[in-house]
């Protein structure tokens, strides 16, 4: 992992404000969410960040749910449209998971955010406030690999469990790592196949179809 | 096809993904049932052994793409429902991280590929939104008339599918009939006729030409036409009424709880269309309605779907009569592609067309933006995170389709198995979306 160098990360967060943004909405603008979380949680919410009218408000992993379950039950953000996970690619607080807020009621809609590290990839479940996390968890543990404390289900989204990898990372390479995922036999019964890059590399030879079949006869 | 669940425990039971097939099944097993057993109280153990898992997919032709599911029966009633997916996952997310903006174009073509302009016009305004890029008032009317062009073309195609999937196959061919005259009208437009690829970062690849707005103009009068008649075959139709009435019924709660977008959500009472909520393009300056039902079942998602396209209609018309003259690409090199003109008959037309080939948009260093459009399955937003050079850090794509299927997996627990397809065809979802 370490041996992989880049030639650049976003360390620094968002900090380039575009004028007048074409496409900004009023509805991203969430002035006074951003103001009761302040008041609320003082020293726990630590960026705000204001792009394209757009609120991101960052705030501490331990006291995520606490932050969520206010959002939800007092200021009426009761839609959880989308949750996901970056890679930083830094050295501390590796991992961001963003969840992207609706409240239908007054129009608005609130990033909210948390930083994690690399070495305790862990995250508090929000599955237990919002149903809808349930599957947007599975897939930011299969992806990125960060798991979430509290799912009852965590469970990869789209790789199947014999893959050993979570594939967004940055230091995963685009090309996919050859062998590390089984395809089916050709034949029924035959032997289980591997990727063209693995059979390539003189991994698994395949075998043709007739092969196959006269030997068995 | 065993009545014996605890056989599949065992990671040896599986010759293939062993652990992934032993991990969907013990889900399958543990889940929490919120059924009561169809015995009644009291009655512990069913003589006639009627429980049965079953596992349908991916390869089945009914659920529309590769979609599998695993379900556990009592009798006929569908007791519990795990949902497998990512069989059609070709990692859109890290491809894009490797592509330049413009480059990633015709891969949204691919994602839902009912409607794909719907995808572009999602990507494009995603980026412009990352970079503060301003689109001409001509192309934004173009988009949107196109947009709705697509709503119509997916609608069609989830009804057609949706009848052939209640039994009756002739619904199928006439909805491909109206498709066919939109495949028309994209050809026209952008020279192709299904993965179009014609919005462009800054606008649009070309300008609509007379004819072309002729053929919308005259698919704009004769659909009514033919929606009226698909409502004289539907509406009191029997059969169609008593397969869809009460059926895959959602609370407004419980849509919301779980993410559920698009009609699925307006079929259940609750008001959110991205066209209103957000409005993007020039959706506040058109007149339309947002049909909401209240029932939350298959009959009152069909009649949003319906109503919907007669609304799309009305928004083609109007925006036949506002359509502004003037460009329809954005003049800074930085932000689009030179003109054709440009590039063939100027040096620096030719370099900005190299540069933008090349490196393509940068939006500022750490800038990060979510921008949804109303796709016709649902809320379709990207996610984008800049790190200052023409290749976007990270894009996550939240896909309507991917919403809806969680939902889903609820929807089918507590249905009869002879009723699965008709759900799944309500929630109308696209692989090729869901599994990114």
């Amino acid at each position: 992992m370490s041996s992989l160098s880049f030639d650049f990360s976003p360390v620094d967060g968002p900090n380039e404000q575009v004028g007048d943004n074409p496409h900004a909405q009023e509805s991203t603008n969430c002035a006074d969410a951003v103001a009761a979380l302040k008041e609320r949680f003082a020293e726990d919410v630590h960026d705000v960040v204001l792009y394209a009218n757009e609120h991101t408000v960052r705030v501490s992993r331990e006291r995520l749910l606490e932050v969520a379950g206010f959002l939800k039950n007092d200021l009426g953000f009761a839609y959880l449209v989308d949750l996901g996970a970056t890679d930083r690619f830094t050295e501390d607080d590796r991992f961001e998971v963003f969840y992207n807020l609706v409240s239908i009621k007054s129009q608005k809609r609130l990033r909210l955010k948390v930083w994690v590290d690399e070495e305790n990839a862990v995250v508090d479940s929000v599955s237990g406030l919002f149903r809808s996390a349930n599957w947007y968890e599975r897939e930011a543990w299969d992806m990125m690999g960060i798991r979430f404390e509290g799912h009852e289900d965590l469970r990869r989204m789209f790789m199947p469990e014999d893959f050993e990898y979570h594939p967004q990372r940055k230091e995963f390479p685009l090309l996919g790592i050859p062998g590390s995922l089984p395809l089916p036999s050709r034949t029924p019964g035959g032997e289980l196949t591997m990727d063209p890059y693995a059979s390539a590399s003189g991994d698994k030879p395949i075998k043709s179809y007739e092969e196959e079949s006269s030997e068995e006869e | 096809m065993s009545t014996n669940v605890s056989q599949y425990a065992g990671e040896d039971y599986f010759r293939f993904w062993p652990r992934h097939n032993a991990a969907l099944f013990r889900r399958l097993e543990t889940k929490h049932s919120w059924l009561e057993p169809a015995g009644g109280d009291g009655v512990a153990t069913d003589v006639l052994e009627n429980e049965m898992v079953l596992n349908i997919g991916p390869q089945h032709p009914a659920t529309h793409g590769v979609l599998r599911c695993a379900v556990k029966l009592d009798g006929e009633i569908i007791e519990k429902c795990v949902l497998d997916i990512g069989y059609l996952h070709r990692g859109i997310e890290k491809l894009a991280e490797s592509k330049s903006y413009q480059e990633f174009m015709p891969y949204t073509d691919r994602m839902d590929y009912l409607a794909p302009y719907s995808t572009n016009v999602a990507w494009c305004l995603a980026v412009e939104k990352l970079a503060g890029i301003e689109v001409p008032d001509r192309a934004q009317w173009v988009r949107m008339m196109m947009v709705e062009l697509a709503r119509i073309s997916a609608h069609l195609l989830w009804m057609g599918v949706g009848l052939m999937d209640a039994g009756a196959v002739s619904v199928f061919l006439w909805a491909f009939q109206s498709r066919e005259d939109i495949y028309k009208i994209f050809d026209h437009v952008a020279g192709a006729r299904f993965t179009v690829s014609h919005s462009r970062i800054g606008g649009l690849a070309s300008d609509v030409s007379p004819e072309a707005l002729a053929l919308i103009a005259d698919f704009a009068d004769r659909f009514p036409a033919v929606i009226d008649g698909w409502e004289k075959l539907l509406n009191r139709n029997r059969i169609w009424i008593d397969r869809n009435a009460g059926i895959g019924v959602m609370s407004a709660d419980d849509v919301m709880g779980l993410g559920m977008t698009g009609p699925n959500l307006r079929g259940s009472g609750v008001e959110y269309d991205i066209r209103r909520f957000e409005p993007y393009l020039k959706y506040d300056e058109v007149d339309f309605v947002i049909p909401i039902r209240t029932e939350g079942d298959c009959l009152a998602r069909y009649f949003v779907r319906l109503r919907e396209m007669k609304e799309s209609v009305k928004i083609i018309r109007q925006c036949l009569e506002k359509l502004p003259a003037g460009p329809i690409r954005s003049d800074n090199a930085k932000h689009a592609y030179a003109s054709k003109d440009e590039v063939y008959y100027s040096m620096e037309g030719m370099i900005h067309d190299f540069m933008y080939t090349s490196e393509g948009v940068t939006p500022p260093r750490g800038a990060e933006v979510y921008h949804a459009i109303e796709a016709p399955k649902g809320e379709l937003g990207f996610f984008l995170q800049s790190d200052g050079t023409g290749n976007p850090w990270r894009c996550h794509m939240n896909s309507p389709s991917y919403s809806n299927l969680q939902g889903l997996e609820t929807m089918l627990e507590g249905a009869a198995m002879g009723d699965m397809v008709v759900l799944i065809g309500t929630v109308d979802p696209v692989m090729g979306e869901a599994d990114k």
